[in-house]
């Protein structure tokens, strides 16, 4: 049964004439772990967009568990429903790590009465310490700004995560950690992870992996790679 | 509400911006504290003097230009008529008669006195005045240069007061029966019981102005301020006047409300007013008692117009920039799955805060100074009328009328108000509520209204 669905899909940018891809069909399950490759400028990020409901089709549909994004509610799928780890992080950079978290549990309207704790464990688990965690994000490192914008995605308890380049900036032994994380989440807690990357250990992980070329997507095998 | 919380956490991570939007509603908020306390003080002192001045008409012949005859044009029924008009909240009824006196001398006098002319239809010399009041307590002097030395007031009819020199002169006393006549009227005469007796401190001026009528030969006894006598206008009343010949009719009318002038006016004509006489309140009088404070609530008002422009403008520039700051942040809350109602929500309650703190802020610092600030441009007002005023009377006309000088201005012996004590009321506050709130719409309304237009996808893009 698939939670996420792409038919048909074709995208282009408004104003260009070029197709990012064309009439794409893919589908994506609950309890997987999904690594996307391909060249820079392959349109993997452009894909995300779609997936995470920033951006809706040029033609055909993305559905998430058999409704179409482009009509639902899509602030409350963003807030709700996915978890987001954007290649460009988009954190607030003068708010602290503890605000940019606790604030997205707000906006998702997450009940839990101690947002704060829950937010410190989140953190810990990344790897950020607590003095770091009052910091602004401004004096973070690129990897640990990254591994709260990882625990941001998932503060809120999404069935969906969507991550572009998440262990881009982090070093092997900090990977292995997040991509633990990664891996349990789909695999023991059932949830759907859609991964960019272009790193060999993240595509470890993965139970399918795709391959985007020239607006095309191919499965591939892992021992192929 | 985690948007509150966010927000006020959002004034202190970006300080800077906020701080300059602070100073400059601050300005805007103690400067409209300010002019809007002494705007409404003066209102209310501009106002009493309005019903203190404005609202008393006078109906009168303009001496200058009509000289007195018009007078008798009308009749002392009509003078009397008018005064029973809706538009009126009081009347104050006062004639002066010029009189002769049947058993008594006047002071001064000492040909004519108690010598009728041969034709009994001849109008006498007047010797003195009897002057009818409907009001005792209008009697001017009485508690500062007249003061009682025997008896009491007038009460009943055919009661009247005298002056101590003119008691002293023919040596009456409290229960004397006098003899009254009007000089001009033939037939018009009065039984008058003394009940009272008073001094009368001559001022420096009239002794002045006696000397001098006195060496031009000009001396007559009816000019004399002693030989005046006093009782209720009833009395003077009381022998029926066809004509107000000899008589000078001085009634107060005060309106209710002084705006009625107009429509008062249009009643007395329609009861018979000719056209010569005037309806008229003493404007100059007003001018002169409430022009210091018109001039400086208009500078005041003035003053304020430009820092609300001025500020407007820089708010504006301010929260434009801000916009630009602040892109990305909503661009991350969206992307978030945050509503612009909410986003919105958060920027306004920002300004609002920022506004909320110059409030309070701005209302004690205006108040405080609103009165130092009154006080000084008050004084300036004044000194620069009273230069006005000085040049103004040295071109002045003088008139001789009735044993009093006057002068052609009309608002000599007015002074005008040169204190004011402005506090402020609930009435400043909320009109000062309101201009915060303005100023907190316009210092977010433009940027929520730009900022929450804008796809999240769009907004990180522009950043990256
Ligand atoms: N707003 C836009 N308007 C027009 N073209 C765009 C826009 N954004 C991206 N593109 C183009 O679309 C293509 C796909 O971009 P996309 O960001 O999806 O690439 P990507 O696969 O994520 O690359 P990378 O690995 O470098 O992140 C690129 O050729 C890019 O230049
Ligand atoms: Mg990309």
């Amino acid at each position: 049964m698939s939670t996420l669905a792409l038919q048909n899909v074709t995208y282009k940018y408004e104003g260009s004439s070029k197709n990012i891809f064309k009439d794409v069909n893919m589908d994506f399950e609950k309890g997987k772990v999904y690594t996307i490759v391909g060249k820079s400028g392959a349109g993997k990020s452009t894909l995300l967009n779609l997936l995470a409901g920033l951006d809706t089709a040029t033609e055909g549909s993305v559905t998430y568990e058999n409704e179409n994004l482009a009509e639902m509610n899509r602030n409350r799928y963003r807030a709700k429903n996915a978890g987001i780890i954007f290649q460009g992080l988009n954190l607030l950079t003068n708010a602290t790590a503890i605000d940019n978290i606790v604030l997205s549990m707000n906006i998702s309207g997450v009940s839990e009465r101690n947002k704060k704790a829950k937010t410190y464990s989140l953190l810990e688990k990344v790897g950020i310490s607590k003095e770091k965690a009052t910091r602004k994000i401004l004096k973070l490192s690129g990897g640990e700004q990254q591994r709260v914008a990882i625990a941001r995605a998932l503060a809120h308890d999404p069935e969906l995560i969507v991550a572009d380049e998440p262990t881009g900036n982090l070093d092997k032994q900090t990977e292995d950690s997040i991509l633990k994380i990664f891996s349990s989440l789909a695999h023991d807690e059932g949830k759907c992870v859609i991964i960019v990357t272009h790193s060999k250990k993240v595509t470890n992980i993965a139970d399918e992996m795709w391959g985007l070329d020239k607006g095309v997507f191919r499965q591939m095998t892992k021992d192929k790679k | 509400m985690y948007i509150i919380s966010n927000a006020i956490k959002n004034l202190f991570r970006n300080k800077g911006r906020n701080i300059l939007i602070a100073a400059v509603t601050l300005a805007i908020i103690i400067s409209a504290v300010v002019t809007l306390t002494i705007n409404n003080a003066s209102s209310v002192i501009i106002d009493e003097a309005r019903l203190d001045i404005a609202s008393r008409v006078d109906i009168s012949i303009d001496l200058f230009t009509h000289g007195r005859d018009g007078r008798q044009t009308i009749t002392v029924e009509q003078y009397v008529s008018f005064a029973d008009s809706a538009y009126l909240r009081h009347t104050v009824f006062q004639a002066e008669m010029q009189a002769w006196f049947g058993n008594f001398f006047a002071v001064g006098d000492f040909e004519m006195g108690l010598t009728p002319p041969p034709d009994p239809n001849m109008p006498h010399s007047p010797v003195g005045k009897l002057t009818g009041h409907s009001e005792p307590s209008h009697i001017s002097g009485f508690g500062t240069y007249r003061h009682f030395v025997e008896g009491r007031m007038f009460e009943s009819i055919n009661e009247a007061i005298i002056t101590e020199e003119l008691a002293n002169l023919n040596s009456l006393q409290l229960g004397d029966i006098i003899h009254i006549e009007s000089a001009f009227q033939h037939g018009k005469h009065f039984e008058l019981e003394i009940v009272g007796i008073f001094s009368h401190e001559v001022d420096e001026v009239e002794a002045f102005q006696s000397i001098v009528w006195e060496m031009m030969g000009f001396s007559l006894p009816s000019m004399i301020s002693q030989n005046e006598i006093f009782t209720s206008f009833e009395t003077l009343m009381s022998v029926g006047w066809e004509t107000a010949d000899g008589l000078d009719m001085r009634l107060e009318y005060y309106l209710r409300n002084p705006n009625d002038l107009v429509r008062f006016e249009a009643e007395v004509r329609a009861k018979g007013l000719p056209d010569v006489f005037g309806v008229t309140i003493n404007q100059a009088a007003l001018d002169r008692v409430t022009g210091p404070l018109e001039g400086m609530r208009s500078a005041a008002m003035t003053f304020t117009i430009v820092i609300l422009i001025l500020g407007a403008i820089v708010l504006v520039l301010v929260s434009y920039l801000a916009i630009r700051e602040r892109k990305y942040e909503v661009g991350v809350l969206r992307a978030m799955g945050m509503e612009r109602g909410k986003i919105a929500c958060g920027i306004f309650s920002e300004a609002i805060m920022i506004t909320a703190l110059c409030l309070i802020i701005g209302l004690g610092a205006g108040s405080a100074i609103a009165q130092p600030m009154a006080d000084r441009l008050l004084a300036g007002e004044v000194e620069t009328q009273a230069e006005a005023v000085m040049g103004a009377e040295e071109g002045g006309r003088v008139l001789m009328s009735g044993g009093q000088v006057q002068t052609d201005d009309p608002a000599s012996g007015y002074r005008p108000i040169s204190d004011i004590e402005v506090a402020i009321g609930m009435d400043v506050i909320i009109q000062i509520i309101f201009i915060a709130l303005a100023l907190a719409a316009v210092s977010s309304v433009i940027g929520i209204i730009r900022i929450t237009q804008y796809e999240p996808l769009k907004i990180l893009r522009e950043r990256a």
